[in-house]
């Protein structure tokens, strides 16, 4: 018994040293959002395992980039599908994280609660706002909407409340009147939408006529040096799932839905999420120019004091 | 009570160091302390830094925050003044409600044994457990932080009162009563005079667990400026220099009311002959 014991604890110690030459397994971060739809539907038709072959894929899903970030610091997570928000602080702060590939653009709306009386940004004045969590692509987003129409959150003199709220809580506060709108990502604006409440900003009014990135992905430095193949593997998986997102979409939507289901145990309505599906574009490319401007807009959020020059961070 | 026993009470030359040598042993433990700690990061280098930042990373944003002049500075100060402001207007709430509940306890026993003793086990919960109710009950705003702050702050003080009622040498309501006092004005004239100094006691233990309760609740409740936002922004983007500088702060600000209850606590103690004069 004992010797089994040491034995299997010799053995365990011969593969973490293996491991790092060469991982194996590969630990993904991402969360149930339909901006990261590349992921869910990997991860149902089992693209990204097929092209790992034998190394084995960690899913793990997470609520917010916050705490994405924090495990990806801990060096809990390899690979992840993040907001560029996050990943631009992981980036100023000198986490080793590099920029992989893109995944969604736009694909988050702002939606008023139907009896809030918001009909425009204007009339955000003096309400209670929610999003994702405080620091998020969104909240940058929310904080620039304000910020260009001469509105102010409370924490910065001003009288707009921002609230964080994790997007599959939202239907709840917005039922219970808890919050008067949100900044959400797809699928949950298009489920309020559903329920009767008014979008009152477009993917494409939120920022830059909708040509933004929402979704990345991000890898850590050192598994990338260390594992070259299994990144380019994963790599080509990705592109794989945003191709077959973009050829075959009701394919892509019945296999969100499932994973949906398996991850928040609700599905949703098929019209929802094609409502949803609609607001978003997924692709793999990286447009640098526009996370240099949300570099920027983080500065003016005041969530750093500087903003980063990203170029080095993207993979060549 | 052990007023004036010289086995208890040291006398001048056997109570130590005095405050200036205090001060000194103090600062000299603050500079090892800090040695230690940019030993550990910014020399030797053990943790990155967006593990373990460094005293500069931490003192750079605490100037940023108190005293800085950037658009976005200063937001350390607007969140203490948040803070203090809330957790005053909880505090005071709390010390009022407390002492109306502690008398009523004091003067009504089955209100003793029934209240007091859930008093106790209410106490024993760990504020952050009635923040998700408090949400639920009052919304996702001050009210919800202030009802945290009230009850972590109210038991205390009320135990505190009920106790010191009962603790009140029954010569003295005798004495009292001989003399003609009727009930409201034993209390109010002989039995809480009396109790001033476990009170006093009470009411600092209530500021120690109302500050506690105000940070574990602005941490869930953001939307206003407050040090537990200041918290859940650095946490937030990775900011851990600034996680660890509203931690210093929450400290510091925790400490410095806690030494000026303190020193009144000592000062009212001293008056009532519990304490031999310094």
């Amino acid at each position: 018994m004992t010797r089994n014991a040491l034995l299997t604890l010799l053995t365990l110690t011969l593969t973490t040293t293996a491991a790092a030459q060469d991982a194996q397994t590969v630990r993904l971060g991402f969360f149930p959002n339909l901006t990261h739809a590349p992921a869910l539907v990997g991860l149902e038709r089992g693209t990204f395992q097929k092209a790992l072959g034998k190394v084995k894929l960690d899913a793990k899903e997470f609520v917010s980039g916050t705490t994405l970030t924090e495990a990806f610091a801990a060096g809990q997570i390899d690979i992840a599908y993040v907001g560029p928000g996050p990943a631009i602080n992981a980036a100023g702060r000198g986490m080793p994280v590099q920029f992989l590939a893109g995944a969604s653009e736009a694909g988050a709306v702002l939606v008023a609660r139907k009896d809030s009386g918001i009909k425009s940004y204007k009339d955000l004045a003096g309400k209670i706002i929610a999003v994702p969590s405080l620091g998020n692509t969104q909240d940058i987003s929310l904080r620039h909407i304000l910020n260009e129409n001469s509105l102010k959150s409370k924490t910065d003199g001003g009288n707009v409340t921002i609230t964080p709220v994790a997007p599959v809580d939202v239907l709840a506060a917005f039922a219970a009147k808890r919050v008067d709108a949100t900044l959400v990502p797809e699928p949950w604006g298009a489920a309020l939408e559903a329920q009767g409440h008014k979008v009152i900003g477009t993917e494409k009014t939120v920022w830059r006529d909708g040509k933004y990135p929402t979704t990345v992905v991000i890898v850590n430095t050192k598994f990338a040096q260390a594992n070259p193949q299994l990144v380019a593997a994963f790599l080509k998986a990705h592109s794989e799932a945003v191709a077959f997102i973009n050829k075959s979409p009701v394919g892509a939507q019945t296999a969100v839905n499932a994973q949906l289901l398996k991850l928040t145990g609700a599905k949703l309505d098929p019209r929802v999420l094609q409502r949803a599906f609609a607001r978003t574009r997924f692709t793999t490319s990286l447009d640098l120019a526009a996370l240099t401007e949300y570099a920027k807009l983080n500065v003016e959020a005041g969530y750093a004091r500087s903003a980063p020059d990203l170029a080095p961070f993207i993979r060549k | 009570m052990t007023a004036l026993s010289p086995d208890i009470q040291p006398t001048r030359a056997a109570r130590g160091p005095g405050r200036w040598q205090t001060l000194v042993t103090q600062l000299v433990g603050l500079l090892v302390i800090l040695g230690a700690w940019w030993l550990i990061t910014d020399v030797l280098k053990l943790y990155p830094p967006y593990v373990f930042p460094g005293p500069k990373a931490v003192w750079t944003e605490i100037s940023y925050g108190l005293w800085g002049t950037g658009p976005q500075d200063g937001k350390l100060l607007s969140a203490i003044g948040g803070s203090l402001r809330r957790v005053l207007t909880g505090y005071v709430i709390a010390v009022l409600l407390g002492t109306a509940v502690g008398l009523l306890m004091g003067a009504w026993r089955p209100l003793r044994t029934t209240l007091g003793a859930y008093l106790t086990g209410i106490q024993s919960v760990p504020s952050i457990a009635f923040v998700p109710f408090a949400i639920l009950f009052l919304g996702l705003n001050e009210r919800a932080v202030l009802f945290v702050v009230i009850l972590e702050g109210f038991i205390p003080v009320a135990l505190a009162v009920s106790g010191a009622l009962l603790n009140v040498p029954p010569a003295l309501r005798v004495a009292g009563r001989t003399l003609g006092a009727s009930s409201l004005s034993l209390i109010v004239r002989v039995l809480l005079p009396a109790s001033v100094p476990s009170i006093l006691t009470g009411l600092r233990t209530a500021w120690s667990f109302a500050w506690r309760a105000l940070v574990g609740g602005e941490l869930l409740i953001a939307g206003a400026a407050s040090l537990g936002e200041q918290l859940e922004v650095g946490r937030n983007t990775a900011n851990v220099a600034l996680v660890l500088a509203t931690i210093i702060i929450i400290g510091v600000i925790g400490g410095l009311f806690d030494s000026l209850l303190r020193a009144a606590e000592g000062r009212v103690r001293r008056d009532y002959g519990l304490e031999v004069p310094q």
